[in-house]
């Protein structure tokens, strides 16, 4: 796959990540998280393509199905049941998020962490992004007050170390990647679940009305 | 075959527990099944001491730790199945519980030892993330088990907080494959070829990499800054279950930072991963004994005892040597000590309805047998002589008064607050005049067994180390 074309899917997740840290909508971070595995799938995808291993193409399949089509439809359907149009508030302003990005992206691509991004060092443009995208995720987890902006932040970290493991050539057999896709699939299972049985006690999905552990 | 017949009977006790409705059933096979993994975890115990390895798959090898590790959990799952049982009747005796929740319980918690058998054996880095995140999943529920507001706060607190941790150490643990590149992407890499390779390692990834690791292994075994999840998860969770992350699963996960540390060392000498691991470990003692001083709730104790034995650990593996072979001791010492304690905290759950220290008052004359029990594991746990602990503690403080002093004197500091702050809270448990309205009782046995059964092992090992078990620990030291 054309590298400019990689580049550009990058762009994308990066993208992805910026609108997750501003949205104020459920289900546009739904949208927004399933972009997002969808360029992780054609990332997969061209995986196969250079490899040609039957099993990737198996990879790619599961990923498809799960990350792009199940867990949006998972996370669409929570929101219509429990009428969440509207995403729990953050606890830094939305200038300052800009400015914390700024400043996670300008520390991936810092010399910090050069002996990373220059594992190949052909990929040292994707994977200065990757990286970004990585602390961008976990920002996002940290920022957010909403169980279900949490579990998207978690899933987006999850899909930006996927995204840095590929192209730091550090893919694992198709049967490992076939354990981990299963793993996470019955996370966001349990995950949601869990975000059906906040809601039914505490009536909310902002985590700070969750004070229960005082003692 | 051995290690096939533990995860043949969990996996077999899970799918059949899903079908049936008998309750007596669902108790004698969950019974049955930790009980052929106890004994096949012996079985590898004693093979790994003769042979030094046993690989019954190419994905599944148990080394010395992992087999000290696998003998942990199978004795300790026996315990706990069988605590299990008479705890969870008792519970829906008082309409706490009902059927389903005891069919879930016995599911997951057949699902969970799996899980941590499997980690212990998993002969690749990611195999073993796989099963570490899987207990995670197969707890999560565990720890929500009662359906109160609050236990869902602690499972919602832990399945964040450990994701996130898993996730990084998924990254770290990925980046140790950067020596193995050149093999592609097909070809299935064991511990011992990454840590043949391990020459081949960026000396600066492997650095990150391990901090990776720690960040992200360190919250499953609750170092401090990433123990926020413990003190809740413990103290909302079912007193087995509490038994079973204290006892079990923070060696489980304790293994494969030990692991990655052995393939660190050798990228980039033994300091790195040595200062950070004395770091985490003092700072975990410091934090657990100044907050345990002014614990409220005796399960809480239990989990900060757990962080402050965590950080023992880390500092006893971080200097090395003879630490090792003191900190593998005392590795075991505390897993098994831990059974004593938070099984004898769930008896005392069951008579005083409460976990608040101020709620228990005079429990020496109300369960005395459950009391003695209690007392004789804060003893031991907070390393008063002449019990093991007690030992390997002053193990791990002699080999650090040499290397590094400050940390030793500080370490040793704070395990004496640990054990002033202890015994405040057990002396207004255990000897304060009882509450009038209580009835005096101890007379459930099978509460009572397990626990003591787990006191005399202890105690015992205090004084003999059976040889097959010297012999792995020796090899451990040598190893790791």
């Amino acid at each position: 796959m054309n590298i400019l074309f990689l580049k550009f899917l990058f762009g994308v997740m990066f993208l992805t990540l910026v609108f997750l840290h501003l949205t104020k909508k459920n289900f546009l971070a739904t949208v927004a998280y399933s972009i997002q595995s969808l360029v992780i799938t054609i990332v997969l995808f061209n995986s196969f393509l250079e490899t040609n291993n039957f099993y990737l193409l198996l990879v790619v399949f599961l990923s498809l199905v799960i990350k792009v089509i199940i867990a949006p439809i998972f996370f669409t359907n929570l929101i219509k049941k429990h009428a969440l149009a509207f995403s729990v508030s953050t606890y830094f302003s939305t200038p300052l998020i800009l400015i914390i990005i700024s400043i996670l992206t300008f520390i991936a691509y810092s010399d910090k962490f050069l002996p990373l991004t220059s594992i190949i060092p052909n990929n040292q443009a994707l994977l200065s992004i990757a990286l970004s995208v990585i602390f961008m995720s976990l920002f996002l987890i940290i920022n957010r007050k909403g169980a279900l902006s949490q579990i998207i932040g978690i899933l987006s970290l999850e899909n930006s170390i996927l995204a840095f493991i590929i192209f730091a050539g550090l893919e694992q057999s198709p049967g490992l990647q076939i354990g981990v896709i299963f793993n996470m699939f019955i996370w966001i299972i349990i995950a949601s679940v869990f975000i059906s049985m906040i809601y039914k006690h505490f009536g909310t999905l902002n985590v700070t009305s969750m004070k229960n552990l005082k003692d | 075959m051995e290690l096939l017949f533990i995860i043949a009977s969990f996996i077999g006790t899970a799918l059949i527990i899903i079908l049936i409705k008998n309750r007596l059933v669902i108790e004698l096979l969950s019974i049955g099944a930790s009980f052929v993994a106890f004994i096949s975890s012996v079985f590898i115990a004693l093979k790994v001491s003769v042979f030094g390895i046993y690989t019954p798959l190419v994905f599944l090898s148990v080394d010395s730790l992992g087999s000290i590790i696998m003998l942990i959990i199978g004795l300790i799952c026996l315990a706990t199945t069988i605590y299990s049982v008479e705890y969870l009747r008792q519970e829906t005796s008082k309409n706490i519980i009902g059927f389903t929740r005891v069919k879930q319980y016995f599911i997951l918690l057949n699902l969970f030892l799996m899980s941590m058998f499997l980690a212990a054996s998993a002969n690749n880095p990611i195999f073993a993330w796989i099963f570490i995140e899987a207990t995670t999943l197969s707890t999560a529920f565990l720890i929500s088990f009662y359906n109160k507001p609050s236990s869902l706060e602690a499972a919602w607190k832990y399945l964040i907080i450990n994701s996130i941790g898993l996730l990084l150490g998924f990254l770290g643990t990925l980046l140790y494959f950067t020596t193995t590149t050149n093999l592609g992407g097909n070809d299935f890499v064991s511990w011992q070829f990454l840590q043949d390779n391990a020459h081949n390692f960026d000396p600066m990834v492997a650095k990150i990499a391990f901090i990776f690791v720690l960040i992200g292994y360190g919250t499953k075994v609750g170092l401090v800054p990433m123990h926020t999840w413990k003190p809740d998860a413990y103290s909302k969770a079912p007193a087995p279950i509490g038994a079973l992350l204290s006892g079990a699963l923070l060696p489980v996960a304790f293994a494969v930072i030990l692991k990655l540390k052995v393939i660190t060392d050798i990228a980039v000498g033994p300091l790195f991963s040595h200062n950070l691991l004395i770091f985490f470990g003092v700072l975990s003692i410091a934090v657990a004994a100044l907050i345990m001083f002014n614990a409220k709730n005796y399960k809480r104790l239990l989990a900060y005892s757990s962080i402050e034995n965590a950080g023992v650990m880390a500092f006893g593996f971080g200097l090395g040597g003879l630490g090792v072979f003191a900190a593998t001791l005392h590795m075991i010492y505390h897993s098994f000590v831990k059974v004593v304690l938070f099984l004898s905290s769930g008896n005392l759950l069951l008579r005083y309805n409460s976990d608040k220290i101020k709620n228990v008052k005079g429990a020496l004359s109300v369960v005395p047998v459950t009391s003695v029990l209690f007392i004789s594991g804060f003893l031991i746990v907070t390393g008063t002589p002449p019990f093991g602990i007690f030992l390997t503690k002053m193990q791990i403080l002699s080999v650090g008064i040499n290397t590094h002093p400050v940390a030793s004197i500080i370490a040793l500091f704070f395990m004496a607050i640990v054990f002033i702050g202890f015994l405040k809270h057990v002396t207004s448990m255990f000897f304060e005049e009882k509450q009038v309205d209580i009835e005096i009782s101890d007379k459930h046995i099978w509460l009572i067994i397990p626990p003591l059964i787990f006191l005399v092992l202890v105690f015992g090992l205090s004084f003999y180390i059976p040889p097959f078990l010297y012999t792995l620990i020796s090899d451990v030291a040598v190893k790791y």
